[in-house]
């Protein structure tokens, strides 16, 4: 449902500029995960390059994002589900930074990785990589679509992502006692694994956000049934 | 059998009642059930029911002509001083039907004091007559009790301590702010259960505002407290209840935290939010 204009059509302006900046970050956010990761699979230095650059733009859009949720707080003074989708978009921008910064250490390390042969085990990181990207798309969604079923079915997924790690990283402990000299490489795939579950852990705040910002409701630090 | 807590569980959900997550039970001092007013034939107020909580504020919002200072004045037949007005309906205070013929109306606005929009201390007497007026005209003559009444509506006003030596001026020789709260004390003086409070800051710089505010804050703990307002703003700082009212009727009524975050009418959500026209 598309709400009606505010009578102050400068307050509308804020608020879909903000939005916009908000879309702008995930995309960014999302292209930079994509980048680390392809990087790290084609063993691509020049896209892991790029997503360590894409970091400082998504830097910047996370300050504007504070700057206009504040501006807009301070002059239009929101309420109901205005004031929400502000908090929200505001929270959201967080998140976003801190995926990015994911992305960026994915990226460093798989430079690390492609200094030496490949490894079979990075084969590893592609459902923990499927399953994060899937998150992160869908709360996004869930955002933008003020959709709450697929904001709630989002944070009912970690489990799985959780699950999935903790696997990947107890066959690449294993593989380190069997093959001690790829003992470093196995530890920035672990490390990569780790990375990709703290994708996932934002991905659930921002559904989150997300819910709160379509229906009021703080579904945050309750046990949720898995529905995947 | 129906429950105490059934009964309000039901009304809530038809917007008549603070909604189940308020505190409950809590005293009502208003009951108004299916109250319409008009004005001739114009019809100001359409089958209002509403329970106002004891010792809370409650804050009345919507746009202009809504029919939100009619509702106030229901509350102490204020707006029988307007002709060609008639009601329907019932407004019970602690219980007592305020409209039985049995009433006087006199008493009412005794029992439920009320504060304008403009400040109106009477300009021929002085900041002391003022406060003690309605206890004059009541027929109180011990002037020690005058001076005590005069002293602690004063300090409940939170202006005894500006005008504690110039009490012997003329009341219209104060602020804005101060003549406002001059108006609270002499509406306090009377010691009533309820004060109605119709745009009592709309005329106030912000520094008069927030001492006036503050001082809803403090007096809630001793009375009930009905206030109009236009300020959402001030709306959601003040009161703990929110009834927003468009053409006429009743839209929605909840807790004020709720309504501002969370309300469930559509016109709610849209006037709030600045999106009505």
């Amino acid at each position: 449902m598309i709400a009606p204009k505010h009578i102050l059509g400068t307050f509308d302006e804020a608020l879909a500029s903000l939005r916009n900046n908000v879309l702008m970050m995930s995309s960014l956010t999302e292209r930079s995960l994509e980048r680390a990761m392809k990087g790290l699979f084609d063993r691509d230095d020049d896209l892991c390059a790029n997503a360590i650059a894409d970091d400082e733009e998504i830097d910047q859009l996370e300050i504007q994002i504070d700057k206009d949720g504040v501006a807009i707080l301070l002059r239009f003074q929101p309420v109901a589900s205005d004031l929400r989708r502000v908090v929200s978009a505001m929270k959201l921008s967080s998140n976003l930074e801190r995926m990015a910064d994911q992305a960026t250490t994915i990226a460093r390390r798989a430079r690390k990785l492609n200094q030496h042969p490949p490894l079979a085990e990075v084969e590893l990181m592609r459902p923990l990589y499927e399953q994060a990207m899937s998150m992160f798309k869908d709360s996004v969604d869930a955002f933008v679509r003020e959709d709450v079923d697929l904001g709630c079915g989002v944070v009912a997924r970690d489990e799985k992502l959780d699950d999935l790690t903790h696997s990947a990283s107890r066959k690449l402990i294993d593989r380190m006692a069997q093959d001690p000299d790829q003992l470093r490489g196995y530890l920035n795939l672990i490390f990569v694994s780790r990375c990709l579950e703290r994708v996932g852990d934002h991905a659930t705040n921002i559904a989150e956000d997300a819910v709160y910002a379509a229906a009021a409701e703080d579904i945050r630090h309750q046990t949720v049934a898995a529905t995947t | 059998m129906e429950t105490p807590e059934q009964t309000v569980m039901e009304r809530a959900e038809h917007g008549t009642a603070p909604p189940p997550d308020a505190e409950l039970p809590q005293a009502r001092t208003f009951e108004v059930k299916n109250l319409s007013i008009w004005y001739g034939e114009k019809r100001a107020i359409d089958n209002v029911t509403l329970d106002v909580v004891s010792n809370a504020v409650t804050a009345i919002i919507g746009p202009s002509g809504c029919g939100k200072s009619t509702f106030l004045r229901a509350l102490n037949r204020m707006h029988e001083l307007t002709p060609k007005t008639r009601m329907q309906g019932t407004v019970l205070l602690h219980g007592e039907n305020l409209y039985s013929g049995t009433v006087d109306p006199a008493i009412v606005r005794r029992r439920v004091g009320m504060v304008f929009q403009k400040s109106n201390p009477f300009p021929t007497m002085t900041i002391g007559e003022n406060v003690v007026v309605g206890l004059r005209l009541n027929g109180v003559r011990n002037q020690k009790l005058l001076n005590e009444r005069l002293e602690k509506s004063l300090r409940m006003a939170a202006l005894w301590d500006e005008v504690k030596d110039d009490l012997h001026k003329p009341g219209t020789s104060l602020s804005g702010g101060q003549q406002q709260r001059l108006c609270i004390a002499r509406a306090l003086a009377v010691e009533p259960e309820v004060i109605l409070m119709d745009e009592p800051c709309s005329a106030l710089d912000p520094i008069a505002t927030a001492k006036i505010e503050e001082l809803i804050y403090e007096l809630k703990a001793r009375y009930t407290i009905v206030t109009v307002t236009h300020n959402m703003q001030q709306a959601g700082r003040v009161s703990d209840y929110t009834a927003f009212f468009y053409l006429g009727r009743l839209i929605e009524f909840g807790p004020t935290t709720r309504i501002f975050t969370n309300p469930t009418e559509k016109q709610t959500e849209d006037y709030i939010t600045g999106r009505f026209g």
